[in-house]
Formats: C-alpha cells, sequence, structure tokens
C-alpha cells in the first residue's frame, strides 16, 4: 500500500484536532474528579456516542471484518444478540444503582455494596487486564502499520503511545471521550463509503448471497446444530453462553463502557447513555461485518481480488485493508487508515483511562494512602496514565515476542470475568447477598471456568487436566465456560449468603433493589424516557434479527 | 472550541474540503476497483456532516 502527501495530510489533519482537543480540555481539570470521572458533565450525546467508540477498537473492526469474511452474518450475534439487550439492561435496570450510589468506579460499587475483598479481588484484575487490553491494541496497530505502510513497529507504537498520552493526560477521561466521539465519526464516515462500493461491486446483497453459500447470509437459519454452521455452536450454548453471560458480564460490569455513562450530567443522562448507544451499535455491523462477506463475494466473481493466504489458510484480519486498497483512491485511503488508526487509539485510551481510575480510587487510596488531600489524588491520577500507557507499550513488546502469553492471559481474564455478572446481578437485585456470599461466588465461578477449560478439548486447546468432553469449536468452549462459570458462582453466592450475617437494610439504600427508589420519567417527552427508548431499540433489534434471520 | 460540535464539525469541513479539491482536480485518481469519483462524493457528504456540526454549534452559542 502506497500513501501520496495529500494522506499524510489528512493523518497529520487528524493529529492536531486529536491534541487540539486534549489541549482545549486541559482548563476544565481542576480536581481528581474533573481528571478521572470527567466531574459527571459530560452531556448524554457524547457519553452516548462515546460509550459505542471506547469499544469500537482494534479487535473490533478488524476482527469482526475478518469474522464476517469466515463466519458471514452469524457474526452479527456479536451485536444483535451479544450486546443489544445487556446494553438495554444496564441502561433500564443497573444504572440506577451505578449512577445512584455515587460510586466512581465499577469496583467501588462493589465496595460499597459487598466489602472491601470483593471489591480489591476485581478491581486487581481489572486493571491487570486494562494494561494488557491496551497493549494488545497497540500491538495490534503495530503490525497493521508495519504491514499497510511499512512503518516499523517501533515507530508505530511509541507514536500512537505519545499521541494517546498527550491527549488523555492534558484532559483525562473528558479529552478521552471528546475524542472517542471524534473517532467515531471518522470510523462511520470512513468505513462507511467502502461498504457501500464493496457491496455494490459484489452485486448487491442479493448478488453476495447468491455467490456464497447460504450460511454466510443468514443469522439464525443454520444455529439448530452445530454441525450446520462454520461458528460450531448451537442455538442454547449461542444464547446462553453468548447472548446471556459473556454479553451481560462484558455491557454490564466492565468500567471500561460503564465508566462513560457514569460521566454523564444527570441520572436521566446516565441511563439514556447506553440506550442511545445502542441505536448505532445495532447498524455497525453494516460497516464492518458485511464488507468482510462482500470481500468473499469478489473473491468468487473474479474480478481481481482476492485475499492474501498464510500457512495455506486465507488471512481473514487482512479483509478490510485489502478491501480498503482496492477501493479507496489516494485521499480517501489516507482517511480510511485515518479511521483505523482512530479505532486503535480509542480502545488503548479507553483503557488507560479506566486503569488510571480504578488505579487511583480503588487501589491507592483504597489500600496506599487513604485521606490525602484531593490535590495528591489528582497527581496520583496523572502519574497512573503515565504508567498505565508505559506499561502498554510493554505489553505490546511482550505480545509481539510471544504471542502465547497473550493468547494465555486473555484466557485467564476470561476465567475471572465469566462469572462476574451473576455477582452483580445478586448484589442489585438481591438483597440477602453478602459480601463472603459474592466472593466466594466469584472464587468458585473462576475455579468452574478454569476446570471446565482443563477437562473440555476443542480445535486442540484445553483438556489439560484430561478430557471428558470435546467441543465442536472453540467458540463452544468459551460460551459453555462461561455458562458453568456463571451457574456455578451464582449456586455459590446463594448458598454462603443465606449461611452469613446480611448486612442491614438501612446500609443497603441506593445500592439494592427495593430499598432504592427507582427514578421516574413520566412527563418527559418519549426519547428522554429509558423504558420507551429500550423498547423502541428492541423492536428494531428483532426486526433486523428477522430480516437477517 | 471546546464545544465538541464546534470542533468536530471543523475537523470535517476541512476533511470534506481536502476530499473535494481532490475529487475536482485531480478527478483521474482511482482505486483499480471502482469507477466512481469517490473521493468527490465522500467529501461531499462530510462536507454536509461538518456543516451541520458548525451550524449547530453556532446555534448553541446564539442561544
Amino acid at each position: 500500500m502506497t500513501l501520496g502527501p495529500i494522506d499524510y495530510l489528512i493523518i497529520a489533519l487528524y493529529f492536531v484536532f486529536v491534541l487540539g482537543i486534549g489541549w482545549l480540555l486541559k482548563r476544565r481539570v481542576a480536581t481528581s474528579e474533573d481528571f478521572l470521572t470527567s466531574g459527571r458533565s459530560v452531556p448524554v450525546w457524547i457519553t452516548s456516542l462515546a460509550f459505542v467508540a471506547t469499544n469500537l477498537g482494534a479487535q473490533e473492526m478488524i476482527g469482526m471484518s475478518a469474522s464476517g469474511a469466515k463466519y458471514g452474518m452469524m457474526t452479527t450475534h456479536f451485536y444483535w444478540l451479544g450486546a443489544i439487550p445487556a446494553m438495554l439492561f444496564v441502561g433500564v435496570f443497573m444504572m440506577p444503582f451505578y449512577y445512584g450510589s455515587r460510586a466512581r468506579s465499577v469496583p467501588e460499587y462493589l465496595k460499597l455494596r459487598f466489602d472491601e475483598k470483593t471489591r480489591t479481588f476485581n478491581a486487581a484484575s481489572f486493571a491487570v487486564m486494562t494494561v494488557f487490553s491496551s497493549g494488545i491494541s497497540m500491538y495490534a496497530l503495530g503490525l497493521l502499520f508495519q504491514l499497510a505502510l511499512g512503518w516499523s513497529f517501533t515507530a508505530s507504537v511509541l507514536l500512537s503511545a505519545v499521541i494517546v498520552l498527550i491527549y488523555t493526560y492534558l484532559g483525562g477521561l473528558t479529552s478521552a471521550i471528546y475524542n472517542e466521539v471524534l473517532q467515531f465519526f471518522l470510523i462511520v464516515l470512513g468505513s462507511a463509503p467502502l461498504a457501500i462500493l464493496a457491496v455494490a461491486k459484489a452485486g448487491g446483497w442479493q448478488g453476495m448471497a447468491a455467490r456464497l453459500p447460504d450460511v454466510m447470509s443468514h443469522a439464525w437459519k443454520y444455529s439448530g446444530s452445530s454441525s450446520a454452521n462454520p461458528l460450531g455452536v448451537e442455538v442454547f450454548g449461542l444464547v446462553a453462553g453468548l447472548g446471556f453471560v459473556l454479553s451481560f458480564g462484558y455491557w454490564c460490569t466492565n468500567f471500561l463502557v460503564v465508566q462513560r455513562a457514569l460521566a454523564a450530567n444527570s441520572m436521566s443522562a446516565a441511563r439514556r447513555t447506553p440506550l442511545i448507544a445502542a441505536f448505532p451499535k445495532m447498524f455497525i455491523p453494516f460497516i464492518v461485518i458485511v464488507p468482510g462477506i462482500a470481500a468473499m463475494a469478489l473473491m468468487q466473481m473474479g474480478v481481481g481480488y482476492t485475499l492474501p493466504v498464510k500457512d495455506g489458510s486465507y488471512n481473514y484480519n487482512l479483509a478490510l485493508t485489502t478491501l480498503m486498497q482496492q477501493f479507496y483512491p489516494s485521499g480517501l485511503l489516507g482517511v480510511g487508515l485515518t479511521a483505523l488508526m482512530a479505532s486503535f487509539m480509542s480502545g488503548m485510551a479507553g483503557n488507560v483511562t479506566a486503569f488510571n481510575t480504578v488505579w487511583t480510587y480503588d487501589i491507592y487510596q483504597g489500600h496506599i494512602r487513604k485521606g490525602a488531600p484531593d490535590s495528591h489524588y489528582l497527581w496520583v491520577g496523572r502519574m497512573s496514565t503515565i504508567a498505565a500507557v508505559a506499561l502498554s507499550i510493554g505489553a505490546a513488546y511482550l505480545a509481539q515476542l510471544y504471542n502465547n502469553i497473550m493468547d494465555l492471559l486473555q484466557l485467564v481474564f476470561g476465567f475471572v470475568n465469566a462469572p462476574l455478572f451473576a455477582t452483580f446481578l445478586l448484589g442489585m437485585f438481591w438483597k440477602r447477598a453478602t459480601g463472603h456470599g459474592a466472593f466466594s461466588g466469584l472464587l468458585a465461578g473462576t475455579t468452574a471456568a478454569t476446570l471446565t477449560h482443563g477437562l473440555t478439548l476443542a480445535e486442540g486447546k484445553g483438556a489439560w487436566l484430561g478430557q471428558l468432553h470435546e467441543f465442536p469449536s472453540t467458540m463452544a468452549q468459551n460460551f459453555w465456560i462461561a455458562i458453568f462459570a456463571w451457574t456455578t458462582c451464582f449456586v455459590v453466592s446463594v448458598l454462603v449468603s443465606l449461611l452469613t450475617q446480611p448486612r442491614p437494610q438501612a446500609e443497603l439504600r441506593n445500592l439494592v433493589w427495593g430499598v432504592t427508589e427507582m427514578p421516574r420519567s413520566e412527563g418527559a417527552p418519549w426519547y428522554e424516557r429509558p423504558g420507551t427508548l429500550a423498547v423502541v431499540v428492541a423492536v428494531i433489534c428483532i426486526a433486523l434479527n428477522i430480516w437477517f434471520w | 472550541m471546546d464545544d465538541l460540535r464546534a470542533s468536530s464539525g471543523l475537523f470535517f469541513t476541512l476533511l470534506g474540503l481536502v476530499l473535494c479539491g481532490l475529487g475536482v482536480f485531480a478527478p483521474q485518481t482511482r482505486a483499480p476497483l471502482t469507477t466512481v469519483n469517490v473521493n468527490l462524493y465522500t467529501g461531499i457528504a462530510m462536507l454536509v456532516f461538518g456543516g451541520v456540526m458548525l451550524w449547530l454549534a453556532w446555534r448553541r452559542r446564539a442561544q
């Protein structure tokens, strides 16, 4: 891929704006809460778009177009099944407790609701995870730029790290959020033309569907049995594993996304953040998954497009960039690459700003130094921003040197995350749940996840304790690990809670359903009522599922 | 300028101008698989988007 001067001009223009936004927002930062939580002052349209954009990172853009090319429309389950229902749930049912408790982070909610050990377990695993996620984003960016532009790995990693560091250091969370919105616009406007051009060239939706196996153009039709579809999952594993445990675990308990809603300027805005975000989220498959499918159709047509081959099979990860090469002339190519870069940086910045908050409030203020003046915590917040970026660079190099370590780490985080939603569900909706119950449930759930992986085999992975069962695909294995972990955590939390002393109800105000006054929205116009918005989203989402069933 | 409407409006207006400029003055710039003047059309879309954002920012400031 060769870039002209005009492409470099576009990349440079984008960097100027990114840094400029950080610079302009610098004067809004006076306290640690301004820096780490935006002082709960951001308008709802901004938090909503940031809510989508922070998740629209490297793994999403490259990975989802690759999955589109590999699996077809079944990939949309990661959106219409694996995101939208959970986004509606967190907005309508969970946000009253997150926002109403005035917790500054998700782990802090666990501290208020349960106890210190549950909070620390969650904070520590989350902090490590964000550093590695951000490192993986950086690593992917480095690889892409090496491959596409011929820049060295070190140069592209350092350049993106320095830019992310400058704008998050200057303006904190507000700057990260504002930039995420700019990145979101750029990703949409820079990728939509590709989807339109590729689909048109491939003969429209009908033309694509006719050229490919039928399973590529359907989301549900082949989900009855795991042998009928390329994902190797059946409908129960899909709905319970992806649609319930993994999806709710991510969208409802991951501080990375919840933090965006907590930055909103009112309870109503916080609740509407995930709901408004669901509108663009539903349509992102059309700009990331559909081009991947179009790529496969184009290969069938013999128009000169072909995916590069690696180790005897197609390198699906290059679907997006090779399409850009074929459809974007100099100029728009610069825009397309800038959009990709933006998605990597938003993934990185989201992790950095989530890390510094959890580190400052949950680990440093919770364990290392309590009761210092706020200016001290602001300083710690800034320093941990620098530390997060430095650690991410380290993680990026670690990923480059030892690919297996990254696979292992992601596996371990999967074990830790899978049971989490059971803890929050019980914490928010069952007054009787206790700290001991929550903590032992989390440990038991994590153990159950580890055991499931150790005792089952899929595509040659797992079964390091002996083999009891074989799954048709690692995806099916992941879904079932999540189901077992969630169920174990739920059951153990309930049992231990019943055996231990509950907290007095008066202490649970604003933390638990039944002792919290739920916010009311009567009298507001329909688009400001969470319930109504959720119904509108649900109807559109169901219609999309039926349309592409 | 720390209104996000203004900064993103300005960004996309500039980007739109660059792309439209390319589309008008170098209309032969084509990618291998398409005969459409992609730069021009995307540029127009960005100009419209940027313009709307700037208008929203201006309206808010006027209030």
